[in-house]
């Protein structure tokens, strides 16, 4: 997929729509009471930073300034990888994020400190897999 | 109405490399004897659709045990004193399946693994193999790297960040009930034990110079999911070209077959429990089931614009 197809696919529209469904899931209040932090998903080079407090998006960045202090961990996969990850029925090893990220298969990165990325999985996989229903 | 399951459980005391393991397993059924071994961090739960299943009890006494640290199986009593962590060891995991067998009793069983127990299958038909009648393995293969990792025995990581490193492994098809059951089996495990179990299967399970030298005697069937991205199919065929005398079966589903999806997995195995019923070398079992077998896929082995920002 062209990079002009990723930003047309994955833009900050399509952002918006997936935050609003995460921030109308009913179960990600409970298992993501603690989760608040700062993550970038990377699209191609198409970075946004996502920043979530108890459970919930508050606010999505269309990439990166100073201003933003940075983040905890990135998740950075091409769009052609997202656009299996975010398929009804996801593919053979595109259907999670460990899955994509695993050694034997490298198809997205996890970068910066991953402890939070660990302490935070379970709500952070039903937020992903969320990316579904746009 | 209440009712019981044909499950019963018990305890029984194992000697293992000096040491006594009071040690759980159930059991179900009457026939060729089939111990069953659970996955990386879980317990014999995973078996417990199976043991419920006149398709596999009218021929199989089918036996599940929780390994040392494992479900009810408790540590050795001196744990708290250990000096390393938990790593589970290709020997101690084949001595201890022979103790057990032994203390069991159980003549030629038909050993059926999945994952680390699909691993060890492979040293076991190598170094056992006139003490078995056949082999499943289950999401096995002779080399499973890249799980050994820090982040699965952490104390900043709670148990449902263990339990959610597995969740990919399942089909995204599969029912969600057992998908996350399989989840809870996870998030139940002691501390270490699930990456523990990992030293085993992605550092000490190496069978990759060693699969060829398996004699073929004994049938041993691999059967791997097209969802697992730890043993991929592709891992599980390369294995079995290396076993002689192997048949490879690739389905669509994920590492748990036997707890994440035990409909499906009944139609997998159904034509491997018929052969090995029928080529009993103690012509023991009656009555092969015969479920259908449908879904199963048989291949032999062989410049950003302006930046903006959502408020939400």
């Amino acid at each position: 997929m062209s990079s002009y197809a990723s930003r047309r696919q994955f833009d900050l529209d399509w952002m918006e729509r997936w935050a609003r469904i995460v921030n109308d899931d009913r179960i990600l209040p409970v298992i993501g009471r603690f989760f608040t932090g700062k993550f970038v998903i990377g699209f191609d080079s198409n970075d946004y930073l996502v920043e979530v407090q108890d459970g919930r998006v508050r606010r999505i960045f269309d990439g990166l300034t100073p201003n933003n202090f940075g983040y905890d961990f990135g998740l950075r996969a091409s769009s052609s990888t997202w656009s299996k990850f975010c398929q009804p029925v996801p593919p053979p090893m595109f259907n999670d994020i460990w899955a994509m990220a695993h050694p034997l298969h490298e198809n997205l990165k996890i970068e910066g400190n991953t402890l939070p990325f660990w302490q935070n999985v379970r709500a952070l996989t039903r937020m992903l897999a969320l990316m579904r229903d746009v | 109405m209440n009712t019981h399951e044909p499950i019963v459980g018990r305890y029984v005391y194992i000697q293992c490399e000096g040491k006594t393991y009071r040690t759980y397993y159930e059991e179900a059924g009457e026939g060729i004897p089939m111990v069953c071994l659970h996955t990386a961090g879980a317990d014999g739960r995973e078996y417990r659709h199976q043991l419920c299943d006149p398709d596999y009890t009218r021929n199989f006494r089918m036996i599940a045990f929780d390994l040392p640290w494992h479900g009810k199986s408790i540590p050795p009593e001196d744990f708290y004193l250990m000096e390393e962590e938990y790593k589970l060891t290709e020997k101690f995991y084949a001595e201890f399946i022979m103790a057990f067998i032994r203390a069991l009793d159980l003549e030629k069983p038909v050993l059926m693994g999945q994952s680390m127990g699909g691993n060890v299958c492979l040293p076991l038909a190598l170094n056992y193999e006139h003490e078995f009648s056949a082999f499943i393995s289950l999401e096995g293969c002779d080399h499973s790297p890249g799980w050994w990792i820090d982040p699965l025995n952490h104390p900043a990581v709670g148990c449902d960040g263990v339990a959610t490193s597995i969740f990919g492994l399942m089909s995204p098809e599969s029912p969600d009930v057992y998908r996350h059951e399989t989840w809870w089996y996870y998030a139940q495990g002691g501390p270490g034990i699930f990456k523990g179990d990992l030293h085993y299967y992605s550092v000490d399970s190496d069978f990759r110079d060693r699969a060829h030298k398996i004699s073929g005697r004994v049938p041993i069937y691999f059967i791997t999911g097209d969802y697992d991205f730890a043993c991929t199919p592709e891992m599980t065929e390369q294995t079995a070209e290396k076993v002689k005398g192997s048949e490879c079966i690739i389905f669509s589903g994920g590492h748990f077959p036997t707890s994440e999806d035990p409909a499906k997995f009944k139609d997998v195995v159904a034509p491997v429990l018929r052969k090995i019923v029928q080529n009993d070398p103690m012509a023991r079992g009656g009555q092969a089931s015969r479920p259908s077998s449908s879904g199963s896929d048989n291949r032999s082995s062989g410049g950003r614009p302006d930046r903006r920002v959502v408020d939400l």
